[in-house]
């Protein structure tokens, strides 16, 4: 018995060794597009273009940097994208949570079957209403303001408005129902007593819709016009759509891009995982 | 090969930019050009205003009327620096008038190309003037009535069209109407590598000027590497060979027959384009080909196949000199007319132009105001930069006489005028559906070029009646 | 979550009281109610009745019946795009599926010690936008200079031309949707780890090696969220556009004309609102072919109310 148990747990090492070496060569291969964005950030023109591939930079250059801060309007695109952000933040914050809260702390007829079409919203293609809702905001002159992208924000979205149901359904009723049978407002229950414990709900809405704004393309693509109003993402398409697309350039201002969230999620981790976690729960 | 579907003729018309690269053309003040004719209605002088850092002399039309406009601008990267320098110069210049031109950056072909003009137009936010480097496009936008017949208010500011080249109006007007007035314009030609052509054995003082020299040429420049190749001759898809009808109209093909609004894809000439397009295609593997084109920046980076001598001869525009010098100032090179079959268009050019357009529905205070930075925008001391950086070519023949290149006695600007001023020369398939018509020839040759068994008549046959039946039901 | 058995306390069984309840509640939804009316309902009403019409957005829209429908079906780039989408589907699909699972599969064995950090590598290619990660597979793709060929360069493979191939540039694109899995792979983490751990060990005494343990054991546990994720890969399929917006405009020769990016380019490059109206409906049909079969499977209005 012991010998056989030594035997399983040699052959068990060799195989553990193999599953991480073979972990380890997918990990690198996942690694190696980030490698090449950072490794090309700081290479000159001629070495980023260079046929066979360098490595690493021979010339290590920081002026790609320094072209992304002085050749293109890249703090008037980081505003922006900012302002597109932090409305789409705030909207998701004060719309998902009234919602939410409306279908699962409160009761009233219908609400479980108007909350099947919102999960059923859920899974709509964005191309599906994206032409009304361009040809809508054409007649009213939205096309080529940030109106179409940070209104909408505020009336609800349909996965936040699941993710923060999940999290209310939760909480206890007694923490309410005391508030509510001493007359309490129910707004001043909402506000006072179910949103400083949601907390961590809202947090995690809060950077999901960072990550949806902040990586959107094709919003801005259909309904921005002009270069002033353009948001990092589009200004980025755009670059490279030029006749010179300045490759050290976009490449560096690829690792600008990315910084922050890199740093956002590993500070927020929990949230970022919570939130995907959220979106494949099985109902 | 990757294909960006844009015309990229024309975004090239600018840049002052990288000072550097304008050899022999900085700090000098051209004189005036006047396109003009002297009427009694309106009062012209003359101004020196900056533009940039150079200080240039200016008309300035007196209408009797003052205000602001809108301006939408096609123009990005070093093109929307030029181009800001020559709105702060209109601005200077009209300051007195009470004149203002504010301008927005609106990528695209100032939105022609994604949408944003048709909205801005139909919810009433369209600018009071645009230019764009999509000249077909725009073509289809008159088409459909989205801009303003601009024959009156030429009239009343004094702007004279009727020299323009005969080639540039094609674009301009549309039944007998002027709705685009062009800014300036380029030509298409061959460009080749002596260097090359001299390893090869090839005689470069006598140039391919026929298609059967041409293969011939390209045959010799050939070198294949085992299984691939490491260099081709040329690669007729590549630079504007991609452009849908550059390289048909040098065949003698007409894709639109304006007069009975037919589209053509079937004629002899065109055939003949697509097969012998085929006969590369079936020469040399494309698959084999494909890492030629990387598809990283077209002709504005370091590694465009001619500039690393993966090709020996490439179809291209004048612009392609501004690029060479940027990218690979070493690189020898040499621009003839692009050499022809028999039946073809000898010694002319495609013109690509950036064209000013005033949308429907502007105001008519407004529009006579944004067509005064239309004829500011023409005098040659505005655009002599941009002539000398890419070697654009003005849309009038004698204006050549003012731009600093032909005064240094440029032999290459002046085979550039000699190309220009073809009576053959034009814009081909300009219609209602242009846009798509481009698009859907574009892929079909690409069909062609990787499935070499499909017959190209029977293909362009099918292409031609659907898009007749496109544009019959618009 | 806890089941809330609300439904029929007591307390709740004054008219009045509730009809309050009913009135707030409303009042609370009523910023969905509103937003479903206007950026939902209303869209795709006028979607379908777009697609019955000609319309430029210029000129008034002309009804033209299901002209629209009968011209898609006609229309070989439209099958050339459905054919893409379906190769996408059929292929890259299953193919990232697959590496995602497997992914999960080995990152869970608790016995292998130190896979913490990589769950953060497989993860972190989702952080980056869309636009920064198509900029950069441009270059990862380059036949000539590129890093994957020239990694196969080292084992002495001839690397394709990639996206300027007809024939590579959807695998390209494939290899790049793996690239992105870091979601699945989160979530499948997260239905592994309700296995108890005890399970594996029976099993393992029982002398079953790690993929019949996979098989039998972990895979029956995450086989609903399998089929999430592949339903919201397949969705994602047909929504698939940036990437080939940026990369390759669908090009060469419409290897990578996407479904989405045809429907993009017939609305607001060709300005055929109606005739792409009929291609958004004809994606929401399918959709909702999906959803229901999504609904069957886990069936959302059983549990949580």
């Amino acid at each position: 018995m012991g010998k056989d148990m030594k035997r399983y747990r040699l052959g068990a090492m060799i195989k553990n060794g193999i599953i991480y070496l073979f972990l380890v060569i997918f990990a690198m291969a996942f690694l190696l597009p980030f490698f090449f964005l950072l490794t090309g950030s700081f290479k000159t023109s001629s070495e980023l273009f260079a046929v066979p591939f360098h490595w690493l930079p021979k010339h290590f250059t920081l002026e790609n940097y320094e072209q992304v801060f002085t050749k293109i309007p890249f703090f008037r695109y980081l505003t922006n994208t900012m302002i597109i952000v932090v409305l789409n933040i705030v909207g998701a914050l004060i719309s998902n949570s009234l919602i939410a809260y409306g279908f699962s702390r409160l009761r009233w007829p219908g609400r479980d079957k108007v909350f099947m079409i919102v999960i059923a919203t859920m899974i709509l293609p964005y191309q599906v209403t994206l032409i009304p809702l361009y040809l809508m905001y054409t007649k009213i002159g939205w096309v080529g303001t940030f109106l179409p992208l940070t209104l909408p924000g505020f009336f609800g979205n349909a996965f936040f408005i699941f993710l923060m149901r999940q999290f209310l359904v939760g909480i206890p009723k007694e923490i309410t129902e005391s508030a509510r049978i001493d007359g309490a407002n129910e707004f001043v229950i909402f506000l006072k007593l179910i949103m400083p414990i949601s907390k961590p709900a809202l947090a995690t809405v809060a950077i999901m819709s960072f990550m949806n704004s902040w990586k959107d393309f094709l919003g801005p693509l259909v309904f921005l016009g002009s270069d002033r109003l353009y948001t990092l993402s589009l200004a980025a398409s755009m670059l490279r759509s030029n006749l010179n697309p300045n490759w050290e350039l976009l490449l560096a201002l690829g690792v600008v891009m990315v910084l922050p969230v890199m740093i956002l999620f590993f500070v927020l981790q929990k949230y970022f995982i919570q939130g995907i976690t959220m979106s494949g729960i099985k109902g | 090969m990757i294909r960006k579907r844009r015309n990229i003729l024309a975004v090239v018309a600018a840049g002052a930019m990288t000072m550097s690269l304008l050899a022999g053309c900085g700090g000098q003040i051209a004189p005036v050009e006047t396109v003009s004719v002297e009427t009694t209605e309106s009062n012209t002088t003359s101004k020196t205003v900056a533009m940039g850092d150079r200080q240039i002399d200016v008309e300035v039309t007196d209408i009797g009327l003052s205000g602001s406009f809108t301006y939408w601008s096609a123009f990005t990267g070093d093109s929307a620096t030029w181009e800001q320098e020559r709105v702060d110069a209109f601005n200077e210049a009209y300051k007195d008038l009470g004149i203002t031109c504010e301008v927005q950056y609106v990528p695209d072909g100032a939105g022609i190309n994604n949408g944003k003009l048709l909205s801005a137009i139909a919810g009433g936010t369209a600018p009071d003037l645009l230019i764009t480097d999509n000249p077909t496009s725009a073509y289809q936008y008159v088409a459909e009535g989205s801009f303003m017949p601009l024959d009156e208010i030429l009239k009343q500011i004094d702007l004279d069209v009727n020299s323009f080249y005969d080639g540039c109006k094609d674009v301009m007007y549309y039944e007998d109407q002027c709705f685009l007035i062009p800014q300036d314009t380029n030509v298409i030609m061959l460009y080749f590598r002596p260097d090359i052509a001299k390893e090869c054995g090839l005689d470069i003082d006598n140039p391919p000027t026929t298609l059967d020299e041409l293969d011939a040429w390209a045959e010799a420049m050939t070198v294949a590497d085992g299984d691939n190749y490491s260099r081709l001759g040329i690669i007729p898809w590549l630079d504007s060979g991609d452009d849908a009808f550059v390289l048909p109209f040098f065949f003698g093909a007409d894709p639109y027959d304006k007069e009975n609004k037919k589209i053509n894809l079937t004629s002899e000439n065109m055939v003949s384009y697509m097969e012998w397009i085929q006969s590369y295609a079936k020469k040399y593997d494309p698959e084999k080909i494909n890492a030629f084109s990387s598809g990283l920046g077209g002709m504005f980076s370091p590694d465009h196949p001619f500039m690393t001598g993966k090709v020996g001869m490439t179809f291209t525009g004048n612009w392609f000199t501004g690029a060479l010098r940027a990218y690979a100032p070493d690189v020898e090179y040499t621009a003839v007319p692009v050499p022809v079959p028999e039946y073809g268009r000898a010694k002319s050019s495609t013109f690509g132009c950036n064209v000013f357009a005033i949308p429907n529905g502007t105001d008519p205070e407004k529009a006579s105001l944004a067509a005064l930075y239309i004829k500011f925008c023409e005098q040659g001391s505005v655009n002599d930069d941009n002539f000398c950086q890419w070697r654009s070519i003005p849309v009038i023949d004698a204006a050549f006489d003012d731009v600093t290149l032909t005064k240094e006695g440029d032999p290459m600007y002046a085979m550039e005028r000699e190309i220009a001023a073809s009576p053959e020369n034009g814009i081909p398939a300009l219609c209602s559906v242009s846009a798509e018509l481009s698009t859907q020839f574009q892929t079909l040759r690409e069909n062609l070029i990787y499935d070499t068994s499909l017959d190209p008549a029977t293909e362009l046959k099918t292409l031609e009646e659907q898009m007749q039946a496109e544009m019959d039901s618009k | 979550m806890k089941k809330n058995r609300s439904g029929k306390l007591s307390e709740y069984s004054q008219s009045k009281m509730r009809k309050k309840e009913a009135l707030h509640g409303l009042l609370f939804v009523s910023p969905w109610i509103i937003g479903f009316f206007t950026f939902t309902l209303y869209p795709i009403i006028s979607s379908f009745y777009y697609s019955l019409c000609n319309y430029n957005v210029i000129s008034r829209p002309r009804f033209i019946g299901f002209m629209n429908y009968v011209n898609l079906f006609k229309d070989k780039v439209f099958i050339k795009a459905c054919q893409n989408t379906l190769y996408m589907i059929l292929i890259g699909v299953p193919l990232t599926t697959l590496i995602a699972v497997l992914v999960s599969l080995l990152l869970n064995n608790k016995k292998l010690r130190g896979t913490g950090w990589m769950r953060v590598v497989f993860f972190i290619p989702t952080l980056v936008p869309t636009v920064v990660a198509c900029l950069l597979w441009i270059w990862v793709m380059q036949p000539d200079s590129g890093i994957v060929n020239t990694v196969l360069s080292y084992l002495h493979i001839p690397g394709p031309g990639w996206l300027s191939s007809p024939t590579w540039a959807k695998p390209a694109f494939i290899l790049m949707m793996i690239w992105t899995c870091g979601n699945a792979v989160i979530i499948y983490l997260a239905g592994l780890q309700d296995v108890p751990e005890t399970l594996y060990d029976a099993a393992a005494i029982d002398g079953a090696n790690f993929w019949q343990q996979s098989l039998l054991i972990s895979m029956p546990l995450i086989r609903p969220t399998i089929l999430y994720n592949v339903t919201i890969l397949i969705i994602g399929v047909f929504q698939w556009f940036a990437e080939p917006y940026i990369m390759t405009e669908g090009g060469p020769s419409n290897a990578t004309m996407f479904y989405s990016l045809y429907l993009y380019q017939n609305a607001f490059t060709f300005f055929k609102m109606g005739f792409a109206s009929a291609q958004a409906w004809i994606m929401l049909l399918v959709a909702m072919v999906i959803i229901l079969v999504l609904f069957k499977v886990f069936r959302f209005n059983d549990t949580e109310i």
